[in-house]
């Protein structure tokens, strides 16, 4: 039965897959400007058909991607095949100029406490990255690193975000999307901010009592940063000081003196947990730590003191 | 005998021109506090390395005009500051400050950056 489902389930996605290919196949022909004639059109329909056939008889699944791939291919005219050769080469070229400026951009502040959130996003990388790998959340705004430095080439490398710009997603999102990771042998790590995990803490419990392995590295910037340029912006136009200076920030922002020591907060609940680190140098050997555990089918969090963004 | 009114006029002059220049020179140290205090490091980090949520500020910030020109003016998602809120005498400090701050690291230099 299993067995069954299993083939039934393969084959719902390989149609799925084929589809996709067949849109990308003919996206690509119209926007190389080639418009095959509708007597070229009927062939390439007909053969994708055959390969449903063949899907639909559920042979040989595997074997037909590359076979419609390769047919679509030689359905391209010569000087298309040049020109979207050409195109490749001036988009490499500017894929390759974009991650250098990447890359620069990540070294400034490289060395700053509080920590650089580039520097805690590749930290964190140089720890996970040769196991099978699985980044549930990043909440806050760590300006996007992970996505911008980090190889995604897994549909679960990167789970997403919230939709809505939710504050209070990440906690309890990563937690789930462990769980689901963990009978699939996955690592799950999640940059997890203050401000979230106030949200709803009592999801560590959660994933401390059923056991779910989660590495939690912390944005903890120690304050509610999404909401400070629309306060500084009323402010502005009112002609009033919206920062107070000190530990206060923009009104209502701030999420410090008391600092909250999460770390505790998750020790508290059953994790593992160190923090805060300040330090970037001593940041690398704690994560590492904190990844042993993990493997060792614990939750683990890391309480990381970084800069706003 | 006649030099000296001439070299204390100098002197005078001299004095003048150091006293106003000591005044009105921007102070890198104050600069940093006023870039905590107002807020400005929310957005470009605290040495102005800026994130999704605001441009790089420094290492080699924009000219001083154009850069309190801006300020005053940004009609972007920065609200303008207007001198009520943020003194010229703020702002040439901060500029100051960010004047300071030193270059990023060769990103080929860092190990993490090239994994």
């Amino acid at each position: 039965m299993t067995s069954l489902r299993n083939q039934l389930d393969w084959c719902v996605k390989a149609q799925a897959i084929l589809g996709v290919c067949l849109a990308f196949a003919l996206g690509l022909f119209y926007v190389c400007g080639y418009r095959p004639s509708s007597h070229r059109l009927a062939d390439l329909q007909m053969e994708i058909q055959h390969k449903r056939r063949q899907l639909n008889d559920n042979t040989s699944q595997v074997a037909v991607l590359p076979a419609l791939i390769e047919a679509v291919k030689s359905a391209i005219p010569n000087d298309r095949k040049a020109a979207i050769e050409k195109r490749g080469e001036a988009a490499k070229k500017a894929f390759a100029e974009a991650r250098e400026r990447t890359k620069q951009a990540a070294a400034l502040a490289w060395d700053a406490s509080p920590i650089s959130t580039a520097r805690l996003v590749m930290e964190t990388f140089a720890q996970i990255k040769g196991l099978d790998w699985s980044l549930v959340a990043s909440s806050g705004n760590v300006s996007n690193w992970p996505n911008r430095l980090w190889p995604m080439e897994k549909h679960y490398h990167w789970l997403g975000a919230s939709g809505g710009y939710g504050v209070g997603y990440g906690a309890p999102a990563s937690v789930g999307a462990a769980l689901a990771n963990r009978d699939l042998g996955r690592f799950s790590v999640s940059i997890q901010s203050d401000g979230d995990l106030m949200y709803a803490p009592g999801v560590l419990w959660t994933a401390a009592k059923h056991k779910i392995p989660l590495l939690a590295v912390m944005h903890n910037n120690r304050g509610y940063h999404q909401e400070v340029m629309h306060v500084q912006r009323l402010s502005n136009f009112r002609n009033r000081v919206a920062s107070l200076g000190g530990d206060m920030g923009p009104i209502g922002t701030s999420i410090e003196n008391p600092d909250i020591e999460y770390h505790k907060l998750a020790e508290s609940m059953g994790w593992w947990a160190k923090g805060p680190i300040k330090d970037p140098d001593q940041l690398g050997a704690v994560i590492k730590e904190a990844v042993a555990v993990v493997k060792s089918g614990q939750p683990a969090l890391v309480n990381v003191w970084t800069q706003p963004r | 005998m006649r030099f000296v009114p001439v070299s204390g006029l100098a002197a005078l002059a001299a004095g003048l021109v150091l006293g106003c220049g000591g005044a009105l020179a921007a102070s890198a140290e104050k600069g940093k506090t006023a870039f905590v205090q107002h807020g400005c490091w929310q957005c470009h980090g605290f040495q102005g390395q800026g994130g999704v949520t605001g441009p790089k500020l420094a290492p080699e910030p924009l000219p001083l005009e154009t850069f309190t020109a801006f300020v005053r003016t940004s009609n972007r998602t920065m609200p303008p500051y207007m001198e009520a809120i943020l003194s010229n005498e703020d702002l040439a400090d901060i500029h100051a400050y960010l004047e300071t701050l030193p270059k990023a690291p060769d990103p080929k230099s860092i190990p993490l950056l090239n994994q």
